[in-house]
């Protein structure tokens, strides 16, 4: 059993398609050493072929799928008629090319904007403003059952809140940042970086898992070395 | 063998850093490139090595497994798949992890994705769980234990309009059966009828619109595995409550194989990731010291 | 729209004709039929109600119901509540099994378009005996969701404090914007690329014309222009989305125009690369390599692209000025930029540099809004502490209060 499966890995390594994708990887790497020909021809594959994935994708699953099975559907559906209010908008997107009536393409623009901003209002105001706000109500010396103090959490909670209010006083513009309105801004400057430098090291923990996930690919899928 | 070898040569990896912090502090300093290469001998050795390592379970990853294990066997599970091959090497071991605890504990899985490459993903951690001899036993059947809702476009807008009914944004699924065919399908009207989502996410949409939408405003019970670059991001969310866990990055899906016993890749990978930070941090320590150095000549 | 005090009254009524059919009419199903005669009967589930769930879309009927006077915490013969629905006087499926002690249920499987009637079971190991049938009612769905009126209120005093700032712009009233960091430095890196003769690359981001960021960075992108124009600079930029194309050449346009240049603008200077993330970032990056810009404006909604084009961006020696208000993003943009607009500082320089009062008054409405959100933040710690440590009813009664106005 496991022979056959070492010679499906085999056989799968040779797999063109494989092959192409390993040469692919190491033709992007190349760009690490310097810019070279062998870079220019991947990137421009790269560039192409997404092009088009993303061509044929927004074609079958927005205008096929979506929209003229929407309309037109297949065994005995009923259409959906608000669809046409959808096509008729793409279509206005269209009319771009035309010098005349070309600002006419601005108010399906319009539309997908203030939709959009619309949704976001109240998505946002929820979930970022009122219940990041509600969280933050907390008591800054934190108890046990017992009514000991829990240092550690009494720490945690006045950090969280510091934090947060002087975060917000950096980003408040309609006052300058003197006195003690300015101390507090800095404060929260400070909060910001040290949030930055946790998060700069998340991002590299995901650009080590790319990386690994490449190696894995080359020397495991491709070479078959393990 | 191998894991002699690689030890041997991870030792002098190790010490040939010594000498790139002496040249380095003679005014010397290695280039970008001798960076590039050492991350990647760092990455790609541990690959060929086969060592437990010792993990602790972080709260979070916890957090979700318990809140999985709360769950009746045979819950209904929305598993949203909304990433793409770029981010497979952090996500997809994740999503096999939990495709096999899924299955193993009868829950009904429904995918869909708002990525198109999602769904696609979803199929492949489908098969590689399906290679589990305990699952292959059960004999899963499409349409009754678990089904692909497929791909839909309009971002976030998708969510909003299943809070009404799945229906209206997933009339067929993938293979296009029609929504009201699908034996699964029948008692779903929207997410009021689901018991988990649980939401793979490399980016918008993803973990950030399923919170605000299907959680803030339809009340789902919601857990998530992203990666590490938009961990920070949905924290404040998992401490407000908003979700019950996450898995953060490669060592998030390494705890989440190690708690449910799905040993995969982010276990064989986490190695390499732990060699490839140690020798970025110390090439960071080695930066640190040669510019404080140079600081002090200068005075 | 619907009257909602109707509908609890004609609710009300429902309930009570239930009721009374309940108390003075024999059982609607024979339970004869599902009891073991064999096994001592237990009592059904009583009182059986379903009425329509307040202030949803009409997709959920609550039930509830006394339950059986056999259900009992020690030896209960009882395993189950079983519940059955019928749509449109079809057979009824059950939809749910509760455990015992269970007395209701959020039916959410159901629909404005048709009509359902209840009855729900005791079971036990060996048989089950099943409640009367409710009378069928049809879900309503309500125009007025009035759980959420604070969140309407709160909104309105945001919206409200939003309007008047823009009205008051409008009227030409001076808003007080700080100063902020990195605005300065865009003149100055318009000039410097002038001066070496070398071109000026912008990137707005890879999200589309949705994403608020984008719009802001075009706007910014407007304000460049301008100077580019003025300065008969070069530009050139490469987008990941079409509309963002269209948008940014109307944009650059507009400045070429407004700048008295208008033969110096050209379509070319804005070209769609592919939406595929890293297929653009892998053209941007032999694109920065090979036409060297002095300078590089990164600013709007930036993934994980952020690192890779600001380091190549360094590498090659440019001036970069980055902005964006994905947290996630940032630390690249502070450790490989020369400036960076932080987070919001992305709006508040677009409402800046083109003076639009919508813009300027969307601003100062947010700092009122920051300014409430401050204040509560700040109240209910207080009420929290107090309350925690001395258990104050006032306080208390704070508390409790600022969590039901945030719920």
């Amino acid at each position: 059993m496991s022979l056959i499966l070492a010679r499906k890995e085999k056989r799968s390594s040779m797999d063109i398609g494989m092959f192409f994708a390993a040469l692919l990887t190491l033709g992007i790497f190349s760009f690490l050493y310097k810019d070279n020909p062998v870079y220019k021809v991947c990137e421009a594959i790269f560039v192409g072929v997404s092009a088009g994935f993303w061509a044929i994708t927004y074609f079958f699953d927005n205008i096929h799928k979506k929209f003229w099975l929407g309309v037109f559907p297949q065994e005995g559906d009923s259409p959906d008629y608000w669809l046409w209010g959808g096509a008729i908008l793409g279509f206005l997107m269209l009319l771009r090319i035309s010098n005349k009536i070309g600002w006419i393409a601005r108010w399906p623009l319009s539309f997908i904007v203030g939709a959009t901003a619309g949704l976001y209002m109240m998505l946002y105001f929820v979930s970022n403003a009122l219940n990041q706000v509600a969280d933050t109500m907390m008591p800054i010396v934190a108890y046990a059952s017992d009514n000991s103090v829990l240092w550690l959490d009494t720490f945690g909670n006045f950090i969280v809140v510091l934090g947060v209010v002087t975060g917000l006083i950096y980003f408040f513009f309609s006052k300058e940042h003197k006195g003690l309105f300015g101390t507090g801004a800095q404060v929260g400057t400070w909060f910001l970086m040290i949030t930055f430098g946790a998060s700069f090291g998340y991002t590299v923990m995901s650009r080590m898992s790319l990386l690994i996930g490449r190696l894995d690919f080359l020397f495991g899928d491709w070479l078959g070395l393990f | 063998m191998a894991n002699t070898i690689s030890i041997i040569l991870l030792i002098l990896l190790g010490l040939s850093l010594v000498y790139v912090l002496v040249r380095t502090l003679k005014g010397n300093p290695i280039g970008r490139r001798i960076v590039f290469l050492y991350v990647a001998i760092a990455a790609a050795i541990p690959l060929f090595m086969d060592l437990e390592v010792p993990l602790p379970i972080t709260t979070d990853v916890r957090n979700l497994y318990d809140a999985l294990e709360k769950l009746p066997d045979g819950s209904k599970v929305m598993a949203a798949f909304d990433y793409d091959p770029p981010s497979a090497p952090e996500l997809q071991p994740m999503a096999v992890a939990f495709m096999k605890y899924a299955f193993k504990r009868d829950f009904k899985i429904i995918i869909m994705g708002l990525w198109p490459q999602g769904p696609i993903q979803a199929n492949m951690a489908i098969d590689e769980a399906m290679q589990d001899p305990e699952i292959a036993a059960k004999n899963l059947q499409y349409g009754v234990d678990y089904v692909n809702l497929g791909f839909q476009s309009g971002n976030e807008f998708v969510i909003q309009s299943m809070g009404t009914a799945f229906k209206t944004m997933f009339p067929k699924d993938y293979r296009t059966t029609p929504y009201d065919s699908i034996p699964l399908m029948r008692n779903i009207v929207n997410f009021s009828n689901i018991d988990f989502v649980m939401n793979f996410s490399s980016g918008e949409p993803g973990t950030i619109q399923w919170v605000q939408i299907a959680v803030d405003r339809f009340g789902s019970v919601l857990g998530a595995g992203n990666t590490a670059v938009q961990a920070p991001q949905v924290y404040p969310y998992l401490r407000a409550g908003q979700m019950v866990g996450l898995l953060g990055g490669m060592s998030g899906a390494a705890e989440f194989e190690k708690i449910t016993a799905e040993k995969g890749k982010a276990s064989t990978f986490i190695l390499s990731q732990m060699i490839a930070h140690a020798i970025v941090i110390i090439l960071i320590l080695i930066g640190n010291v040669a510019y404080f150095s140079e600081k002090r000549k200068k005075k | 729209m619907k009257n909602s005090l109707a509908d609890r009254s004609s609710g009300g009524i429902i309930c009570a004709a239930l009721i009374t059919i309940f108390f003075f009419s024999g059982p609607l199903h024979s339970q004869e039929d599902l009891v073991s005669l064999s096994v001592k009967k237990i009592a059904p589930p009583s009182s059986l109600l379903a009425t329509d769930h307040k202030y949803d879309n009409g997709n959920s009927i609550s039930l509830s119901w006394v339950p059986s006077i056999d259900d009992a915490l020690m030896n209960n013969p009882i395993v189950a509540y079983k519940l059955y629905r019928s749509s449109n006087d079809t057979e009824p499926n059950l939809i749910a099994e509760l455990p015992p002690g269970s007395s209701y249920f959020l039916d959410n499987g159901v629909s404005t378009d048709n009509s359902y009637s209840y009855s729900v079971s005791a079971s036990t190991n060996a048989y089950e005996v099943l409640s009367n049938r409710t009378e069928s009612i049809t879900p309503q769905s309500e125009w007025i969701n009035y759980n959420k009126k604070y969140l309407f209120l709160m909104v309105m005093i945001i919206s409200g404090a939003i309007m008047y700032f823009i009205v008051s712009a409008k009227r030409g009233k001076e808003l007080f914007v700080r100063k902020i960091a990195g605005l300065e430095a865009i003149d100055e890196a318009v000039g410097r690329a002038t001066e070496m003769g070398r071109p000026i690359m912008y990137i707005p981001g890879i999200q589309d014309m949705d994403d608020v960021q984008t719009i802001a960075s075009l706007t910014i992108l407007g304000r460049i222009t301008r100077t580019i124009a003025e300065y008969d600079s070069k530009i050139f930029m490469p987008v990941a989305r079409s509309l963002v194309m269209t948008a940014a050449r109307e944009t650059i346009k507009a400045s070429y125009q407004a700048a008295s240049r208008p033969d110096s603008y050209s379509d070319d200077m804005v070209n769609y690369i592919t939406d595929e993330q890293f297929g653009y970032v892998a053209h941007v990056n032999g694109l920065m390599v090979r036409e060297k810009p002095a300078t590089v404006f990164l600013l709007g909604a930036f993934f994980a692209e952020s690192l890779i084009l600001a380091e190549t961006g360094n590498s090659i020696g440019a001036i970069q000025i980055a902005g964006t208000a994905r947290p996630a993003q940032l630390p690249f943009f502070i450790a490989a930029c020369d400036f960076t607009l932080i987070g919001e500082e992305l709006f508040a320089a677009s409402a800046y540099l083109s003076g639009e009062p919508m813009q300027l008054g969307s601003l100062k409405g947010q700092d009122v809004g920051k300014a409430i959100a401050m204040f509560f933040v700040l109240l209910g710690v207080l009420a929290a502490t107090v309350s925690a440590a001395w258990d104050i009813e006032l306080f208390n009664n704070l508390l409790d209060n600022l969590n039901e106005l945030f719920s």
